[in-house]
């Protein structure tokens, strides 16, 4: 266990800056996911801490001490890949082992026991003696992660290791990545694609985009006060539309491009155009009428526990989630609800 | 007509050229081999057995294609890997370069290295000012020449058959391994090395069975004295004109393969199992 700084880190590939310039501070025994799209950095930064890939210009530390300029093999992480990377020539029980073999931890009694506690951990003792090609894509995964914690590395590195699973064991290995986090302490990178696990396994979430840090906090603060544009529409799948904020009798209110109004938050300061948020369940779908502002139903989608309606306001559309058992027919002028406390303004251009 | 009718109808030409092409010589040989003046005989093997200096050149046939498959293990794998890690452009241009020995006759690519090999050549005459060889000092006629030149030949056939494998590994295993705390060079012998074990078994079964039954090469290089078996094969076959005695040797060649090569080809089916 350790913490972990990284400073000003920049990477270039070739003449294309990738990272600029990202500070990170991780506690000793932290959750920290890297969220963000394919392409903003967030592997590569990885990859960077663990000596994978070296920085064009900045520094790593772990535990204190600065391992910018350390080959992988030297810095006391330990990393799961996206695609497992099990060595397919060792049984299951030899990849466990590999680490402990490698770094030379303990005797080969020890080593031995730490194996089966490791398996044990993630509910495959009884595979020890398969090859990995024999087993499921979620059993392999176990197997990684089993691997990436038998030695008690001082920094766990995670890179998508959910992302090629199914749904469903999607959620159960969630709920196993926290009860090991929790049990054993381990100060932790993770990274994903996947808004609704950062959410979930986190003590924090830096939101990363294109080479830059969007925003940072815990997985709370950073839902409910997205920051910018980005960080919303990231966040909860917020639409964006585009609006002009100004002062009235009852307090500020949005127009829209059609003209109709929206009030917002009493506290909102922001004046003149802006984007406004709205959240797909933080929109409420009522009969004609009976909102705060009209639009039509353009399409339909059904998903089982909920609808999405796509819903045109003027020129704009918005996505929103309904209840399965509000039905409206495709043409249908609706009224929009939505709560002023919900709604969040934007400087436009972020 | 039922389908596996149709089938067996259809592997017929097929079958017929290679029983034509493949199984009636060797049977011939094998016929040859065995042929007496009086009927089937023995003769021709307990001679060969017998004699000292054939058993010797059985040896030296045997010891040299280790040798050379060995040495092209060694430099194989590293060249392998390299070209495996290298730009695509770069390495079609090492393909290239590695394979262009093959494209050159046997005969110029030989006399080439007589030039440089032969006592008055460059190699002997560097050594020679370099002081580390006596005066009379030529790698002509030597099983050091043979070596060389054989190495020369047949490391195509064993990096090609290593890169095979090689680029098929995944890179992430070997980044997984120095995440776990193994060196570049321990991530080469405890992930790559085993990974590529199929291929080192195929090109290994190649360059030896090659250098093995080589002739023009260990011929001229090694010269008369150095014997191999199949230059000894030739010389029964144009000077003596003894042909059972010929292919009795060559049976005996292509015995000693197979035997040599079995737990080889075990091998390899494993590590692909």
């Amino acid at each position: 266990m350790a913490e972990v700084r990284l400073n000003a880190i920049k990477k270039s590939f070739g003449p294309v800056e990738v990272l600029h310039g990202i500070s990170i501070d991780i506690a000793s025994g932290e959750f920290v996911s890297l969220l963000g799209s394919s392409g903003c950095g967030k592997t590569t930064l990885l990859r960077i801490v663990a000596g994978l890939e070296s920085v064009t210009s900045g520094t790593v530390e772990i535990g204190g001490r600065d391992v910018t300029d350390l080959p992988p093999e030297k810095r006391d992480i330990a990393m799961m890949f996206q695609s497992y990377a099990l060595l397919p020539h060792l049984s299951v029980a030899e990849n466990v082992r590999f680490p402990l073999r490698m770094r030379r931890i303990g005797t080969l009694d020890e080593q031995r026991d730490k194996v089966r506690d490791a398996l044990e951990t993630v509910q495959l003792g009884h595979l020890a003696d398969r090859r990995p090609n024999q087993l499921s894509g979620g059993q392999q995964q176990r197997v990684a992660l089993a691997r990436a914690i038998v030695s008690r590395p001082q920094i766990l590195l995670l890179d998508e290791p959910l992302s090629n699973l199914d749904a469903r064991l999607r959620e159960d290995m969630q709920v196993e990545l926290i009860e090991i986090h929790k049990r054993l302490g381990l100060t932790t990178l993770f990274v994903t694609h996947d808004q609704e696990e950062a959410l979930s396994l986190s003590d924090r979430i830096i939101l990363l985009n294109k080479g830059k840090i969007e925003q940072e906090g815990a997985p709370r603060e950073i839902y409910a006060q997205p920051a910018t544009g980005y960080a919303s529409s990231f966040l909860g799948a917020a639409n964006l539309v585009s609006a002009n904020i100004t002062e009235e009798a009852g307090g500020p209110v949005a127009t829209l491009a059609d003209g109709q109004t929206l009030p917002v938050g009493k506290d909102e300061t922001r004046r003149g155009p802006a984007v406004v948020a709205l959240r797909q369940e933080d929109v409420a779908i009522k009969p004609k009428g009976e909102g705060v502002i009209e639009g039509k139903v353009r399409t339909r989608v059904y998903l089982g526990a909920r609808n999405r309606y796509v819903i045109q306001i003027g020129k704009e559309e918005i996505r929103v989630l309904a209840p399965h058992d509000l039905d409206f027919e495709r043409g249908e002028t609706v009224g929009l609800a939505i709560d002023p406390a919900r709604l969040r303004v934007l400087s436009e251009g972020e | 007509m039922t389908d596996r009718a149709e089938n067996s109808l259809l592997i017929l030409p097929g079958l017929l050229l290679l029983v034509l092409a493949f199984f009636v010589p060797i049977a011939q040989m094998l016929m040859l081999s065995v042929s007496g003046e009086n009927g089937l005989t023995l003769a021709h093997f307990t001679r060969f057995l017998s004699d000292p200096y054939y058993l010797n050149v059985l040896w030296r046939t045997v010891r040299l294609s280790a040798i050379i498959t060995l040495i092209c293990a060694l430099i194989g794998f590293p060249m392998a890997y390299i070209m495996a890690h290298v730009s695509p452009k770069l390495r079609l241009w090492l393909v290239i370069m590695v394979i262009l020995p093959l494209m050159t006759s046997v005969v110029v690519r030989t006399f080439g290295w007589m030039v440089l090999l032969s006592r008055s050549g460059l190699v002997p005459e560097v050594l020679r000012d370099l002081g580390l060889v006596g005066r009379n000092f030529s790698l002509m006629q030597t099983e050091t020449a043979i070596v060389i030149g054989m190495v020369q030949v047949l490391l195509p056939f064993m990096t090609l058959s290593i890169l095979g494998v090689i680029t098929r590994i995944d890179s992430r295993l070997e980044e997984a391994a120095r995440t776990m705390g193994c060196s570049f060079l321990k991530t080469l012998r405890t992930v790559v090395l085993p990974l590529s074990v199929p291929g080192i078994v195929a090109g290994s079964l190649l360059v030896f069975t090659l250098s093995a039954s080589s002739f023009v090469t260990p011929n001229l290089l090694g010269g008369a004295r150095i014997q191999v078996l199949a230059a000894s094969i030739y010389r029964s076959v144009t000077q003596t004109l003894d042909w059972p005695f010929a292919a009795a040797q060559a049976v005996i060649l292509f015995l000693g393969i197979i035997v040599l090569l079995m737990p080889y080809a075990r091998l390899s089916g494993r590590s692909n199992g």
